[in-house]
């Protein structure tokens, strides 16, 4: 065949090899943006332990949680945001891949809105003071009457037969709960700690779960045992005990929630990718790229991950879901921190229901009287936990260039 | 024919120069583990001392049933799997010795090329970077070098430049195999190693991948070792051929040698399996049996004795050599449990008949010549009609010794080829 009469174009026989040098350890992007991020973090922590608040917002402490989650952040701008920059061919197609199909799109606009309503709104909604003779206040369009009634009505108030009825009023669109939280706020609120459950599974949970899983089904025999000797062990402790438990010692806190549910609840996920990646292990590329002599990290991250993606990206979206419906629960029985208010403890608050909860201040009202305060976390909560599982299954397809669309 | 064998054994002196690879009693033993604490309760031999020897752009041909070891042997050379023991040289040095880090320039210099085409390639991949993936892990940083590289190469094996840009599922088996070459001649190897890479393909498609191939070779010298079962491609594209069996080497030399006139048994049968359309071609004798041992527990002795058609009689027996294969073949077959459907029928019918039914399968006279024989014949059949095959195979072997199952075969030349038989235990290569 002849060769190309272009002056540039280079072939195979031109390479002389005995002049071409490993390519050595490089400083990549990931770790560049990941360690000048974490060095920022160490230096604001630092700043706020001095005694200068950082806090976003005037009154909000650094909790523990807000440090955790900060880091956890850092670690996906440089580990996921990054790449997905990088790759931005791919990244573009796949998401268009993503969004062709209308309920999908539906639900990544949700997912953006939601994001965003959980990272800016509470710089919007600010602080709010209890105002009990706000409580009960119905959201626009809807009335309240009997009781419990608002003390101070700020709406239009209408006669019935018996006493009057109070309208929802612009002050309050979305009415109000027991304690005159504006129920935006409370949204607002349930949205961010439902975020810092989803970005403490990406940062940790998922990537412990895939590492352990992977490096059991790459490495095998010996470390194989253990780590799932180890996983198997740790499948049998129930999270809920471990929580209640360290409750006991810690009060109740997110962050001790996430770190029980969450490092106790990745053995499935590892298990899954293990014997994925045992399947992909004696496939020809890898053997042609082990031939090669590329490192097992190489390995992991160029062919096996990529390829385990089908049954990797579904679990680890059942996770989010999973963990975000396990902290409403546990807020919903009262187990939770007060202070936080989650879309759970919002929920429960709100319907009276016997259950044991002495530090919660209950309303003494049948919940249907007072709906919007169960009814709009609820559906909140319902949106996420279906959006991300819809995202989850689309974007398996829309990654697999075999195309399952 | 002194040079051919040395090259033959691959340690003489005055060859080295000549010398690419010399594999040196290969061993890749499997240990089977049980329990926690994985205890080895036995070990699957998958190699059992190998040795060969390939010069510059030469192409060995290594031939054997599924499970005879092949792969394996690839995959130790390769250093994808680790050798129990042996030695192999690559260009001199001794790689089996050498840490990953020393052994960079051999991973480029050799080069794999796989059995399924359709796993060839990582599906999430676009071909292009599939391509150019030994350049980038051989240091090639230059994306634009690598992306002119590819696009020639592309073109070289008969594919056009801009197919780099699609995903390995769009092509069909011959053109991914193309490409899998394309891969393996990207970063200039001096060894290919190609694990049966047409067994996926159909007819027409193989021969051209092996023109590709043997084009390729011939215009850069590169040596490959070609795996497959198919001896009648062997015959055609290899310059010299091992035939493997259960992790041995049972015959090895030159292509025509071997293949026109094969000396061991097993190769007998396996060119005797190639359908022919030419009358008068040579025929051998069919195998024993049809179950390849278990390489957890392979056959003591020579490791074919148990499907040898010509499995050697003891000396001091005076029966005719027709009659002893059909014994032989009535005692191994029993040993491996395979019996013929007509036997079993037979074992529910009748006593008396069903040993006539038996004799008539496995072709057994009344008198063989041997009264003990008969006897323990007469005794063995007895069994086997009244159900118990496990005595009635221990009467046959007992009364039916050989030396094939005592005593291993040494490694003897025949004319330039060497061969583990016992056939030719008093030949020495004097030929």
């Amino acid at each position: 065949m002849e060769r190309k009469s272009e002056d540039q174009s280079t072939t195979f026989e031109d390479i002389d090899w005995s002049r071409v040098e490993p390519t050595p350890k490089r400083l990549t992007p990931e770790r560049l943006v990941t360690g000048i991020g974490l060095v920022l973090l160490g230096a604001l922590f630092i700043y706020d332990r001095a005694g200068n608040g950082v806090g976003v917002v005037e009154a909000w402490d650094m909790a523990p949680i807000e440090w955790v989650i900060l880091i956890g952040s850092v670690c996906i701008l440089g580990y996921v945001i990054v790449p997905l920059c990088i790759a931005h061919e791919q990244t573009r197609t796949a998401l268009a891949g993503v969004l062709r199909q209308p309920a999908a799109l539906a639900a990544a606009v949700y997912l953006g809105i939601f994001v965003s309503v959980a990272v800016f709104g509470p710089l919007v909604t600010g602080y709010q003071e209890l105002r009990f003779e706000h409580a009960f206040h119905p959201p626009l369009g809807a009335t309240i009457s009997g009781e419990p009634k608002p003390i101070d009505c700020l709406g239009r108030e209408t006669a019935l037969d018996f006493g009057t009825a109070c309208h929802g009023s612009w002050e309050y669109p979305l009415g109000t709960n027991e304690r005159g939280h504006p129920m935006g706020y409370l949204l607002v609120e349930g949205a961010r700690v439902v975020l810092y459950v989803m970005i403490f599974t990406l940062a940790f949970v998922v990537p412990l779960a895939t590492v352990v899983g992977v490096v059991a089904g790459l490495r095998g025999g010996l470390v194989d045992s253990v780590l799932m000797s180890y996983v198997d062990m740790q499948l049998s402790l129930p999270a809920i005990i471990v929580y209640i438990v360290g409750y006991m010692y810690w009060n109740p806190s997110l962050l001790l929630l996430l770190v029980t549910f969450g490092l106790l609840s990745w053995g499935g996920i590892a298990r899954l990718v293990r014997s994925e990646v045992l399947q992909r292990r004696e496939d020809g590329y890898v053997l042609v790229a082990r031939s090669l002599g590329c490192s097992r990290r190489y390995l992991a991250k160029r062919h096996i991950v990529p390829n385990i993606t089908n049954t990797l990206l579904p679990a680890v979206f059942q996770l989010f879901a999973l963990l975000i419906v396990v902290e409403a629960g546990v807020a919903f029985l009262g187990y939770h921190q007060v202070e936080l208010y989650s879309w759970g403890s919002t929920i429960s608050e709100s319907i009276n229901a016997a259950v044991p909860a002495t530090m919660q201040g209950r309303t003494t009202h049948p919940a249907y009287q007072i709906w919007w305060v169960s009814t709009l976390p609820a559906i909140a909560l319902t949106c996420t936990v279906l959006s991300l599982k819809i995202l989850g299954d689309r974007l398996r397809d829309a990654l697999d260039p075999r195309g399952g669309w | 024919m002194t040079g051919e064998q040395s090259r033959e054994s691959g340690i003489g002196a005055e060859d080295k120069e000549d010398v690419l690879l010399s594999v040196r009693n290969l061993q890749t033993h499997f240990p089977v583990t049980e329990g926690i604490l994985r205890r080895e309760v036995g070990r699957v031999r998958a190699v059992d001392g190998v040795s060969f020897a390939l010069q510059r752009g030469e192409i060995l041909g290594i031939v054997g049933e599924s499970g005879s070891g092949k792969t394996t042997v690839a995959h130790s050379i390769l250093q994808l799997q680790e050798p129990t023991a042996g030695e192999i040289w690559f260009d001199g040095n001794n790689i089996t010795a050498l840490s990953e880090r020393e052994l960079r320039s051999f991973r480029r210099r050799a080069q794999l090329i796989v059995q399924d085409p359709n796993d060839a390639f990582n599906p999430r991949m676009k071909v292009r970077d599939a391509i150019a993936e030994p350049l980038l892990l051989h240091g090639i940083r230059d994306a634009s070098k690598r992306r002119a590289i590819v696009e020639d190469i592309v073109e070289r094996v008969g594919l056009s430049a801009d197919d780099g840009d699609r995903y390995p599922h769009e092509f069909s088996g011959g053109e991914k195999q193309r490409l899998a070459i394309a891969r393996s001649l990207v970063v200039n190897p001096d060894l290919i190693i190609a694990d049966e890479p047409t067994s996926a393909l159909d007819d027409r498609v193989q021969s051209d991948i092996l023109a590709l191939l043997d084009r390729i070779r011939r215009e850069h010298d590169i040596a490959v070792v070609f795996i497959s079962h198919n001896i009648e491609l062997v015959r055609r594209f290899c310059d010299r051929v091992a035939v493997m069996y259960l992790g041995e080497i049972v015959e090895k030399g030159r292509t025509k040698q071997v293949i026109e006139d094969p000396a061991h048994p097993y190769t007998q049968a396996l060119v005797g399996s190639v359908p022919t359309l030419e009358p008068g071609v040579q025929s051998f004798p069919s195998l024993l049996t049809d179950t390849v041992p278990d390489p957890s527990d392979p056959p003591s002795g020579c490791r074919f004795h148990t499907r040898c058609p010509s499995v050697i009689a003891p000396p001091e027996l005076s029966i005719e050599a027709e009659t002893w294969t059909a014994l032989a073949g009535y005692r191994f077959t029993l040993e491996a449990r395979e019996l013929p459907p007509e036997v079993e029928e037979a074992i529910e019918a009748e006593r008396t008949e069903a040993i006539a039914a038996i004799r008539e399968a496995f072709d057994i006279p009344k008198t063989t010549g041997d009264d003990s024989i008969d006897a323990a014949m007469a005794r063995s059949m007895e069994a086997l009609a009244s159900g118990d095959t496990e005595a009635a195979a221990s009467i046959a072997s007992d009364a039916l010794p050989t030396i094939c199952e005592t005593t291993v075969p040494d490694e003897r030349q025949v004319g330039a080829r060497s061969v583990r038989c016992h056939l030719y235990d008093d030949s020495d290569g004097a030929e």
